[in-house]
């Protein structure tokens, strides 16, 4: 069979494309990843076809056959974790709620990653008054409380689930900006980015190609964990009242409940589950970015 | 015979399956002399050394054999009586004195933690024992308030010599005491141990890979290869007229200046996986002057009074020095 | 871990890296320097935040004059606040008055209370502060002896519960945390009231040993409670890891073959070398904790800061809000601060590389 040519230098493009695939491949190998992966897919199944498995409308008053308001029942074939206090079926709103937890979670975690991950290669990588500046800019993000922004925030916005995205995209990339500029810094010095730099690559080129795979799988930790850290805050801001009132999140669940005295009378149906709902996902997330610190930092086995 | 171990034989749990690191090695440490212990890394030299003072990895264990200090057995002796006298009669030169040292604490409280709590002074009495240490080592006096990274490296391996003495043990254990350090801090640091060797009339027992350190300082040495003890006997004697093969090597293998050009011949493979080790002598795959008899293992035999190895070939010594000498010997 | 979060290894650029090289410079200057310029990057981001708000606050749609002038203030109200606040003047003279009040310690009147938003602060801040405190020492000290002992005893059977345990206390929101606590405690067993940091009307709530009356103890169990549970976790696994690390160094190894007892190798040496990231922890979980408690504060009524900041913004009293927030602010980069100091001034290491 005759050989084929193998191209000994890639182009940036397929580089980076490798590089994904690699950490792709994370989530099939890891047991923890899959598991983490596994559980988002089924919460996006549930977001897609809520409509479908949901036996009511989310904020649809329920009224009993006699005519009398279906609100506080208990668990029943009917209203698998009974009604709110207004009469809504809560199973319905838990199942609806995935889809602003996973719109959230997952446009706030991208927004989080991207500006981190370019703010940390770029201030990495550059290094002088750029790499000053960034910095600077990233301590005035930290030096901003995070749930108190957003509460700023809402007061001067129309509540929506945009808000989270918002302030988050504003602030939470601080902490991945400092880790991965931390990481470039100690790529940078690093014998072979020397090579491709003598050799004549050109910045971008050694950005994709060398540094990018020592620095994604960092993004990617940090994103799966950002997810989380992007619901459990929505879930706060409508607990307190200013989150959006269009669509039903756990949070709002939460925070209907609270305010119907749900916790005096223990209708531990209509708490909890929302609650238990949030939990799995975060730690879904949790296991997700397991996997990707296996990469960064693998366990000697002894 | 101030220090033997009888069969001594350590085991490993790995990830990888159970292997034997030290396998029936008879070692004799005499009194007041500096005994080189040498061999090729993975050879079994530190896990021996750590097992003299009792303190191994936590996945290491002795499986069998004797390691008798002054007479008496410390492995049937018991943990309490051994980590009671640990130090006391045998101390530690780490490898790397750069990390033994804690970082949060001066050195001089470093030490007068050992004298204080194990050496039962008082703080007035520690105080001046531990300037005596200092200036026993070469280290001013008020060096001792310094945290150990004030220290430079020769000055540190210095301090864990100054520790090590610190309870007047016989016999101390110097593993690569001067491996990471450059070539003139190692001859300070190596006349300083035989100074204080001299001078206190202790036992040595210095674990290294290094020939030329074994050649400067050491009185015997004993030669270790894939966890058994190869051959032992007076320095000059070893080095001059090796009878194993592997010693035979081990010279072609290091820069002698004495001599004039001579090509370094690298012994050729590696060390067997000791996880399933040949199960006749275990340097036969490698060894020039293999025959069928090497397919059994060989027992450790003197050679005279002083000098003993395991080779089937040991009678033919002189002959085999003579074609190890020549560098195709040694090429496949 | 990034769950452990990696505090010290991403400090930022050094910001007076151009500080000329002293040789004579002894070994406190080079402390002094350093502490000098981290103080000086607190002022600096105090600044920035202080100048941020602000903006948000001049910015925002409809007329500036809103965020300081409630319409049903009186006339002479009304002008007293244009002049106390340049509210007539162009935007950079604003500023400069806006800064000059700020450093004096004028943040304005509350619409809502009709009283000065400094005073209002520190009347709820001890609030905030007795819980954040006792919250997160009970929270470390659990955390870092948990972690210690999982460190020590390493047994996977017993790490298999403890670790999924800690994520599961830190994926699940504090509110809801708090939530089932206050139905089983105090509603279904009525062990401790349901909201609040002193009983209605009680004598035990004025003075400052209010704070150690049975009655603040009762009230304040469930809310401490919930967010050591939460904050828990980091310090456990912070300690944990810092220990498994420690452990394998060789000075730990060095200490156990000079014969020492188990307790000085673990305690005096591994655990004191194990615990320096956690104290810088702490100091800066107490700035995260004081903005981030507002939660737990709304679910058991907590008169505290985060509660008097979500009132603030629910009612549109734009003066408190913006008070609060800087007050939480303020608290949180100072802690960032003093974490820095703790970080510098216990590991003998880090003045090395000046």
């Amino acid at each position: 069979m005759p050989e084929q040519t193998v191209r000994i230098r890639p182009s940036r493009r397929q580089a980076f494309l490798r590089s994904l695939r690699e950490l792709g491949r994370v989530l099939i190998s890891d047991r923890y990843a899959f598991t983490g992966a596994l559980v988002y897919v089924a919460f996006i199944v549930v977001a897609a076809l809520a409509g479908v498995l949901a036996p009511h409308d989310p904020t649809e008053i329920l009224f009993t056959p006699d005519g009398m308001l279906a609100g506080d029942l208990p668990p029943s074939a009917e209203h698998p974790l009974g009604t709110t206090s207004l009469g809504r079926d809560i199973y319905s709103q838990l199942l609806y709620g995935t889809r602003s937890a996973l719109l959230v979670g997952l446009v706030a975690a991208f927004f989080v990653v991207a500006i981190g991950t370019l703010v940390g290669l770029v201030a990495g990588y550059m290094g002088g008054i750029v790499d000053t500046i960034l910095m600077r800019i990233t301590d005035i993000a930290f030096g901003i409380p995070f749930l108190p922004f957003v509460i700023v925030l809402s007061a001067f916005l129309e509540p929506s689930i945009w808000n989270v995205v918002l302030a988050m995209s504003l602030i939470l990339w601080r902490d991945t900006g400092r880790v991965i500029r931390s990481q470039v810094l100690t790529v940078k010095h690093r014998a072979f980015i020397e090579a491709a730099r003598v050799s004549g690559s050109s910045t971008a080129r050694i950005l994709f190609v060398h540094i990018a795979p020592n620095v994604l799988p960092i993004s990617l930790l940090y994103g799966s964990i950002a997810v989380g850290w992007a619901i459990l805050t929505e879930a706060s801001i409508s607990f307190l009242g200013f989150g959006a009132t269009d669509q039903i999140s756990w949070g709002y669940m939460l925070q209907d409940a609270y305010l119907s005295q749900a916790l005096s009378r223990g209708a531990w149906h209509w708490f909890v589950p929302p609650g238990l709902a949030i939990v799995v996902i975060v730690v879904a997330g949790f296991f997700i970015s397991r996997g990707y610190e296996d990469i960064l930092f693998p366990k000697l086995k002894d | 015979m101030l220090l033997e171990t009888n069969d001594l034989t350590i085991g490993y749990r790995t990830a990888s399956g159970a292997l034997r690191a030290v396998e029936g090695v008879n070692l004799a440490i005499p009194e007041g002399e500096i005994v080189g212990l040498v061999g090729e890394s993975g050879c079994g030299k530190t896990t021996l050394a750590r097992s003299l003072i009792g303190v191994m990895a936590g996945n290491a264990n002795i499986e069998r054999g004797e390691i008798r200090f002054q007479g008496r057995d410390l492995v049937s002796s018991g943990a309490r009586y051994w980590k009671d006298r640990r130090w006391r009669d045998i101390a530690y030169i780490p490898q790397s004195a750069m990390n033994s040292l804690d970082p949060v604490y001066r050195v001089g409280d470093q030490l007068l933690e050992v004298l204080i709590r194990r050496g039962g002074m008082d703080r007035a009495k520690a105080k001046r024992r531990a300037e005596e240490l200092f200036e026993l080592v070469g280290i001013e006096a008020n060096r001792l308030r310094d945290f150990p990274h004030e220290f430079s490296g020769g000055m540190r391996q210095r301090a864990a010599i100054a520790l090590a003495l610190a309870l007047d043990p016989t016999l101390v254990i110097a593993d690569e005491p001067v491996t990471a350090l450059d070539v003139i801090v190692q001859r300070q640091i190596l006349d300083t141990l035989d100074d204080l060797q001299k001078r206190l009339g202790i036992s040595v027992l210095l674990v290294t890979h290094d020939i030329s350190v074994v050649a400067y300082v050491c009185d015997r040495v004993a030669v270790m290869y894939a966890g058994k003890l190869v051959e032992e006997g007076p320095v000059d004697t070893v080095l001059g007229s090796p009878v194993h093969p592997y010693s035979m090597g081990l010279m072609n293998a290091f820069p002698d200046l004495g001599r004039a050009s001579r090509t370094l011949v690298p012994i050729e493979g590696a060390p067997p996986d000791l996880h399933d080790p040949p199960a006749g002598c275990r340097f036969a795959p490698r060894c020039p002057f293999v025959v069928d008899a090497c397919s059994e293992p060989p027992e450790i035999e003197a050679v005279d009074e002083t000098h003993r190895a395991a080779c089937w070939r040991m009678g033919e010594a002189e002959a085999l020095r003579k074609d190890a000498s020549e560098v195709t010997t040694w090429q496949t | 871990m990034p769950l452990a979060t990696t505090f010290a290894s991403s400090r930022g650029a050094p910001i007076y890296s151009y500080v000329r090289f002293d040789p004579e410079a002894t070994e406190f200057m080079r402390t002094a320097r350093r502490i000098a310029s981290r103080f000086a990057q607190m002022v600096f981001v105090l600044w920035a935040v202080a100048t941020i708000l602000f903006l948000v606050f001049r910015l925002m749609p409809g007329n500036p004059l809103v965020a300081y002038i409630d319409p049903t203030f009186t006339e002479e109200q009304q002008q007293e606040l244009l002049q106390r606040f340049g509210l007539d003047r162009p935007l950079h003279e604003q500023y400069v008055i806006y800064l000059g009040n700020l450093l004096r310690g004028d943040l304005g009147d509350s619409f809502f209370y009709r009283d000065s938003v400094t005073s209002l602060l520190w009347d709820v801040f001890p609030n905030t502060l007795a819980l954040t405190m006792v919250a997160l020492i009970i929270a470390y000290v659990i955390g870092v002896l948990l972690g210690a002992l999982l460190a020590w005893l390493r047994t996977s059977r017993f790490e298999g519960i403890a670790i999924p345990l800690v994520l599961l206390s830190r994926a699940a929101p504090e509110f809801w945390l708090g939530m089932i606590l206050l139905a089983i405690f105090s509603f279904q067993l009525g062990w401790f009231p349901a909201g609040g940091a002193f009983t209605a009307g009680s004598e035990a709530a004025v003075g400052p040993g209010r704070f150690f009356s049975l009655d603040f103890l009762r009230h304040l169990f469930l809310p401490a409670l919930t967010l050591a549970i939460y904050l828990h976790g980091l310090p456990l696994l912070l300690m944990r890891s810092n220990m498994l690390e420690t452990l394998k160094e060789d000075f730990v190894t060095m200490a156990r073959m000079k014969g020492l007892s188990t307790w000085s190798v673990l305690v005096r040496h591994a655990a004191r070398n194990a615990l320096l990231p956690v104290l810088t922890a702490f100091a800066l979980g107490i700035g995260y904790s004081i903005g981030g408690n507002v939660v737990v504060e709304t679910v058991f009524s907590w008169p505290g800061i985060g509660r008097l900041l979500v009132r603030a913004v629910s009612a549109s009293d734009y003066p408190l809000a913006q008070g609060a927030f800087l007050m939480i602010a303020a608290v949180m980069v100072f802690m960032n601060f003093v974490a820095d100091l703790l970080y510098n001034v216990l590991d003998p290491r880090v003045n090395q590389d000046a």
